[in-house]
């Protein structure tokens, strides 16, 4: 397992590189005026971010009134016995609602819980697998929806909130596979 | 969905705000007609005339107890100064103090700029040379949450908008490199290793459309833990699936099931947020991330598939309603039936 991470954490060193140098690199044998492209293309990087704005600013104001009204810890207190009757544990509820909805709030759940459990403790395993194996779900349908102005997203949202529902059981269960 | 979500987070944030504070209200959280008692020590000898004079000021830890019915316990002497207005004489507590709730919160609510407790101060009697029993009282503190929350609205507004802003760099970066790779048929060829594997995933998209390319780019940047390259690579794929979509503002088959992949977020490498939080710690969770990863990855796409086939997914599927153009369509299933 040391390997393997040695490798792929080595492999991602020159992935970048190679796509910064390698594509003006393979376009200049490939006779493409690289500099002009490039430009032409990096034109829209402007576009892009403003079009999102509208997007990131409707999800994220929400998800803030959520947390500063108290809701999310009321729905944290009202989930608690629920989830204790599948074994999931109450303390990295928190990590597992405020995940899907904010990526800065799910860090900082991280740091307050190395604080308050110590490393080395399974709950913060968990949560850190929560954290490392789940993306901020509403944050990614914001940003990439948002860049082509797509409103009605369909079955997008309950498909990522399933996928985040079963990642955090997973991680509940393979770090109890793996260190308890 | 979304328009329920979005509705239900806004709607209950407010519920619970007023929740809140109307429980604070009834109950008095904040003893706001009480003063606070203490007592304050003078550090010189007390001159009646001077604007500014330090104290320490030391508080009950029982009394404090038993006025605002708390666990928690003042510091033993806190560092104070006496100020003289119009309005009588002021004590501030300094800006560092470390006080217990719900002073805290009511240092927050009352003068959040300066981080400084204020009240007004009534004095008693001396008890002792340079100490004199006193009391306290603070503006009034009501509707907490519902302050919070407003604030939190336009602290957050302005959080988005700078998140988007601070990514036109990076943006502008990779789709200006993208936009080389495109024309130097990288694209093409990596459509082409790619076909066979993503196919499955998105029967909707022409054989040979660039937007398979991006798509495997998106991935293969999110699985090296690259998710600066990750966002551009995924939003441009969006935007090339977006030139297959006969409609402007709903999601395709595709879309769904590239955003479910996405939200699964496939990575072989920790992000580095992740790597600052737990510093080494993290080489005995790689293995648990890559298992957790993986199976969320198999419930999106098995979710986006499945979801895909409910009634009213494919009512709202826009190859369903729109489906007269003439395009080419990759499957059979995203044909009108």
């Amino acid at each position: 397992m040391e390997t393997l991470r040695e490798i792929i954490s080595l492999l991602s060193y020159f992935v970048l590189p190679l796509i910064l140098v390698g594509f003006p690199l393979y376009g200049l044998y490939k006779k493409v005026p690289v500099y002009e492209s490039f430009v032409e293309g990096a034109k829209e990087g402007f576009e892009v971010a403003v079009r999102i704005i509208p997007y990131l600013v409707a999800i994220l104001f929400a998800i803030g009134m959520f947390r500063a009204s108290g809701a999310m810890d009321f729905l944290t207190d009202a989930l608690r016995p629920v989830l204790a009757l599948i074994g999931f544990p109450a303390e990295v509820l928190p990590m597992a609602i405020v995940r899907p909805l904010t990526g800065s709030g799910s860090a900082g759940i991280v740091v307050d819980m190395i604080n308050t459990f110590g490393e080395d403790s399974l709950f913060v395993k968990m949560a850190a697998t929560m954290f490392g194996s789940t993306e901020t779900t509403f944050y990614v349908i914001a940003v990439y929806f948002g860049a082509v102005n797509i409103k009605k997203t369909r079955h997008a949202v309950p498909a990522g909130l399933i996928a985040d529902f079963a990642a955090m059981l997973v991680a509940v269960w393979v770090v109890r596979l793996l260190f308890a | 969905m979304l328009n329920y979500i979005w509705a239900g987070l806004i709607v209950s944030s407010l519920v619970f705000a007023l929740f809140y504070d109307v429980r604070d209200l009834t109950r008095d959280t904040y003893r706001n007609d009480t003063p606070l008692p203490l007592t304050v020590a003078f550090l010189d000898v007390y001159d009646a005339e001077a604007r500014r004079t330090p104290v320490e000021v030391r508080i009950d830890p029982d009394k404090y107890g038993d006025l605002y019915a708390t666990d928690a316990r003042p510091e033993v002497t806190y560092d104070a100064t006496l100020i003289r207005t119009n309005e009588g004489t002021q004590l501030r507590f300094d800006a560092d103090a470390s006080l217990p709730e719900p002073l805290a919160t009511i240092r927050d609510v009352t003068n959040s700029r300066t981080e400084q407790l204020q009240g007004r101060i009534a004095f008693e009697e001396p008890v002792g040379a340079a100490l004199v029993e006193a009391t306290v009282a603070f503006e009034p503190v009501r509707f907490v949450k519902m302050n919070a929350m407003a604030g939190a609205a336009l602290d957050f507004a302005e959080t988005a908008a700078s998140i988007a802003l601070s990514l036109i760099g990076v943006l502008a970066l990779f789709l200006g490199l993208l936009k080389i790779a495109e024309e130097a048929g990288i694209i093409y060829a990596l459509v082409k290793l790619v076909r066979p594997i993503l196919k499955p995933l998105f029967p909707e998209v022409p054989d040979d459309h660039p937007a398979l390319g991006m798509i495997a780019l998106n991935m293969a940047a999110n699985v090296f833990g690259l998710g600066n390259a990750a966002t551009p690579f995924g939003i441009k794929a969006m935007e090339e699936l977006q030139t297959l979509n006969p409609t402007d503002d709903t999601a395709t088959n595709p879309m769904v099931m590239l955003l479910a992949i996405n939200t699964a977020s496939v990575q072989l490498v920790p992000p580095v947020l992740l790597l600052a939080l737990m510093g080494l710690q993290i080489n005995q969770l790689i293995f648990a991330i890559i298992i957790t990863t993986g199976i969320s990855l198999v419930v999106a796409i098995t979710a986006a598939k499945l979801l895909g086939r409910l009634p009213k997914s494919r009512a709202s599927d826009p190859n369903r309603s729109g489906g007269t153009e003439e395009r080419k369509n990759g499957g059979t299933e995203a044909l009108p039936s």
